[in-house]
């Protein structure tokens, strides 16, 4: 009886601890999005080191985030973007092109990729930047200097990597329809004139897909933020970033493929 | 001790701090306008506890502490970190951020708690930085800099922008940066003469046995707590 009752917690401890720990995440997320939120409007916030801080990351996001962004969306224009127009002027159904790239294209791809993209080239340096201050007790220096870790390195990561989802998203869909067009124009299968085909996709794009687009870039690109700077802000005694790279690396693709399946599915 | 109730005081610590179920410190300072207490604290890690104590980061467990006549655990959490811009601190650890140049890093807290013009801010950093012994406000990568380059740029960083308690965890690197001695106890009078109070924790007997260094107080970081004691001279 006796062995019964120490196997019984010890067993409910062992099935409960995971759930415990992936439901404090979530809720670690929730309450840190709505401080982001409510610090983001406070102007006391925005002090000089925080700015500069948010200057930086916002350039090294963005700018570093530039080419990887436009080799992609390259790709995705001749292997997508042409393919669609080739097969679908194959079919007869030239008309329908705008539509179909506005729900492949704009609404679900881009900003998937560009939040990936995002996660890997920049998420991963928050991640080991923020791991690194962990372990190396720079937080409790901030905090001794009167810092607050979360004014100076989380607001400022979180508003510009949605600052930057957005940003890359645009330039991302802009250069996959060029490129669709250039490489279907050499293939000799479109019929319209750049502007022409450019018109036919924003006449396909209805009111919601003007809200869903930005709004998707700019969530997906506020959820890498987020979950990147708790992975590193929480590193444990003996984490690395052999540990803490998977671990951030998964709760990103989680946060970017949920986010816009339920944004989808909501508007 | 009598002179510090003349003075104004900084730093008024009557708590208890338990680090183990068995071991409970008990703190018990008064750091008056311009004193300055020499603390020996063989322990690395109790000397953070101590100086997180004091600047308010940990929670006493029981008693208070105050600064500028501030209870740490009564005023909100933005009013708190407004009053730990007028601490200038040495961490033991360095404290520094590492993806953040020397220069940013040394003005981050200036820049952070006043609105002092950038340019002005960098004039008088660099003035504190030659006072040091460095050629300017240092402008490399943390993990790149020399140690003692790092020693030097701590204590500019704690000094500038006058403020009214320095706590110095180990600033000599436990002595490995020795003729960084005379500069800071020049840098501790003059900051003691506006007013300044000042706690050094040194885990150096060494350091804290010099004659030349004018401590109104020397006190030894033990298990049980704070211990006023005497060198052995």
């Amino acid at each position: 009886m006796n062995s019964h009752a120490a196997i019984a917690p010890s067993l409910l401890a062992r099935i409960g601890a995971p759930v415990r720990r992936r439901a404090a995440f979530l809720l670690l997320m929730a309450s840190l999005g709505l401080g982001v939120l409510r610090e983001a409007a406070l102007g006391d916030a925005w002090r000089r080191p925080v700015r500069a801080e948010f200057r930086r990351v916002l350039r090294e996001a963005a700018g570093g985030g530039f080419s990887t962004i436009a080799v992609t969306a390259a790709l995705i224009g001749l292997g997508l973007v042409s393919q669609a127009i080739y097969w679908l002027g194959e079919a007869g159904q030239e008309g329908i092109v705008g539509t179909v790239l506005v729900t492949v294209l704009v609404r679900e791809l881009a900003p998937v990729l560009v939040g990936f993209v995002l996660l890997g080239r920049s998420g991963m340096v928050a991640i080991v930047e923020l791991g690194a201050m962990q372990a190396g007790g720079q937080l409790r220096a901030l905090q001794g200097m009167g810092l607050d870790p979360f004014r100076l390195l989380v607001l400022p990561r979180v508003a510009a990597f949605a600052v930057t989802g957005f940003t890359l998203g645009i330039i991302f869909v802009l250069i996959a329809l060029l490129t669709g067009f250039v490489a279907g124009s050499l293939l000799g299968v479109v019929q319209l004139s750049l502007f022409g085909f450019l018109d036919a996709v924003l006449r396909a794009m209805g009111a919601r897909d003007f809200l869903l687009f930005p709004g998707k870039l700019v969530m997906i690109g506020a959820l890498v933020g987020l979950t990147s700077t708790i992975t590193g802000l929480s590193a444990r005694r003996g984490d690395s970033t052999a540990t803490l790279l998977p671990r951030g690396f998964l709760r990103g693709v989680l946060a970017v493929l949920l986010c816009s399946a339920l944004l989808s599915l909501a508007v | 001790m009598s002179a510090t109730t003349e003075r104004a005081t900084v730093l008024l610590m009557e708590a208890a701090h338990a680090e183990t179920e068995e071991e409970t410190g008990v703190f018990d300072l008064r750091l008056g306008a311009g004193e300055f207490a020499l603390v020996l604290a063989p322990d690395p890690a109790r000397a953070a506890l101590f100086a997180d104590l004091a600047g308010g980061t940990v929670a006493a467990a029981s008693g208070r502490v105050l600064f500028l006549g501030q209870d740490w655990a009564r005023v909100p959490h933005d009013v708190a970190d407004a009053l730990r811009g007028r601490i200038g601190r040495v961490f033991h650890e360095g404290g520094w951020v590492p993806h953040l140049s020397m220069a940013t890093n040394v003005l981050l807290p200036l820049l952070h708690h006043t609105r002092a013009p950038e340019g002005e801010a960098r004039d008088r950093a660099a003035d504190l930085a030659r006072a040091f012994g460095l050629p300017g406000l240092p402008l490399g990568w943390p993990h790149a800099s020399p140690s003692g380059d790092r020693a030097r740029a701590a204590c500019v960083r704690a000094f500038l922008g006058e403020p009214s308690l320095l706590i110095l965890e180990s600033p000599l690197m436990e002595g490995r940066v020795p003729d960084l001695m005379a500069r800071l106890r020049d840098a501790i009078a003059a900051a003691r003469s506006r007013g300044a109070a000042c706690l050094w924790l040194t885990a150096s007997a060494l350091v804290w046995d010099d004659p030349g260094l004018p401590a109104t107080e020397r006190l030894r970081l033990t298990d049980f707590g704070l211990r006023a004691e005497r060198p052995a001279r």
